[in-house]
């Protein structure tokens, strides 16, 4: 009954949404007791920017993310979902590329500006945020290739076919 | 002046708009090109040496030589190659719409540029974005993991490359509305009688 489009639009969708909420829930849930030079702190996602902005923007994708699964098909919203993919593909490779340059500089430290890295005293706390970026790129890519593939189905009467 | 004939007679009664619309959004991406450019320059050309006493030994002082350069971190070097591309993308665009009306594949020429501008759209806020969450790094420090701020001692390095990561929001901002305006092209091309 299902058409074959409407499903693997479908089955990307919950992939999306599934690998959005993966990225929120690692990133949120990494936190790590460590020493630093007999100094005891605690490592959090909120010590930095840009992880902050990373869990709110994958927060509300996931929540979009959700919202469109239950959409009709054939509803006329579904042009505006269009606009809002790219809108929020731009809100997603924003997030990650801001997290992925401060989680750079904490894996590899930045000697000429005497920065130290910090993944030796904190390993599960840096594992954690990898995985968490990890989901995040999966989810980028599986945007981008919705946003495709709805434009290639938008467009496809308008080819004119030889 | 005979392209432009053949021009009219092809949009029918609709002759002037689409050409105004066609000057409007070239305009826009000059803009856009020229402020994706100065982002590109003003970082690429970021350089600051200092000078700064580390100790005294007796009554000498020891100077060391510090530079800062941009190639140092590597999200402003992702910031100046994103820029270039959106630049070079931008640059590209003008002059297929200037001198190439005529080039074409199969009637995608439309979508083409579209798409084309959508990841222009995207490499641009990357790279605007992973800047300003280091330069924001470098600005106030980062207390837990123990990350001295630099730019007290590096102003002018700060300052310049503030102004190219506004520069590039400015570009990031033009881009949008470019990538709307190419949509709305595509969504209204007129369907003129092909072969």
């Amino acid at each position: 009954m299902i058409k074959p489009k409407r499903l693997l639009s479908l089955l990307l969708r919950f992939i999306a949404f599934g690998t959005t909420l993966a990225a929120v829930i690692l990133m949120a849930t990494s936190h790590e007791k460590g020493t630093f030079f007999a100094v005891s702190y605690e490592a959090k996602y909120t010590d930095t920017p840009a992880f902050k902005y990373f869990v709110i923007a994958y927060a509300i994708v996931t929540v979009y993310g959700f919202l469109v699964l239950f959409l009709p098909p054939g509803s006329p919203i579904w042009r505006l979902v269009l606009a809002l993919d790219l809108v929020f593909i731009m809100l997603l490779i924003s997030s990650i590329s801001a997290a992925m340059a401060i989680a750079q500089v904490g894996k590899n430290g930045n000697p000429r500006a005497a920065w130290l890295p910090v993944c030796g005293q904190v390993p599960k706390f840096c594992n954690q945020v990898t995985g968490a970026l990890v989901a995040g790129f999966i989810a980028l890519i599986t945007y981008i290739i919705l946003l495709l593939y709805s434009i290639y189905n938008f467009l496809n009467p308008l080819f004119e076919k030889a | 002046m005979g392209l432009q004939n053949e021009e009219k007679l092809e949009l029918g009664c609709s002759g002037s708009q689409p050409r105004s619309k066609k000057w409007v959004l070239l305009t826009v991406r000059v803009i856009a090109f020229l402020a994706t450019a100065t982002a590109t320059l003003v970082m690429a050309l970021n350089k600051e040496t200092k000078t700064l006493v580390v100790a005294m030994v007796g009554s000498t002082p020891i100077k060391v030589t510090l530079t800062a350069k941009f190639q140092h971190t590597p999200a402003f070097v992702f910031f100046v190659i994103a820029n270039g591309m959106a630049s070079f993308h931008n640059l590209m665009m003008i002059m297929v719409e200037l001198f190439g009306q005529k080039l074409d594949y199969k009637g995608l020429r439309l979508a083409m540029i579209a798409i084309l501008d959508m990841t222009t759209v995207a490499l641009i806020s990357g790279g605007a974005s992973a800047a300003t969450f280091m330069a924001e790094v470098g600005k106030n420090g980062n207390s837990h993991a123990r990350w001295n701020k630099i730019c007290d001692k590096f102003e002018t390095f700060c300052d310049r490359g503030g102004v190219a990561i506004i520069a590039s929001s400015a570009g990031l901002i033009l881009m949008l509305i470019i990538t709307a305006m190419s949509i709305f092209k595509l969504l209204n091309k007129p369907k003129s009688v092909s072969s």
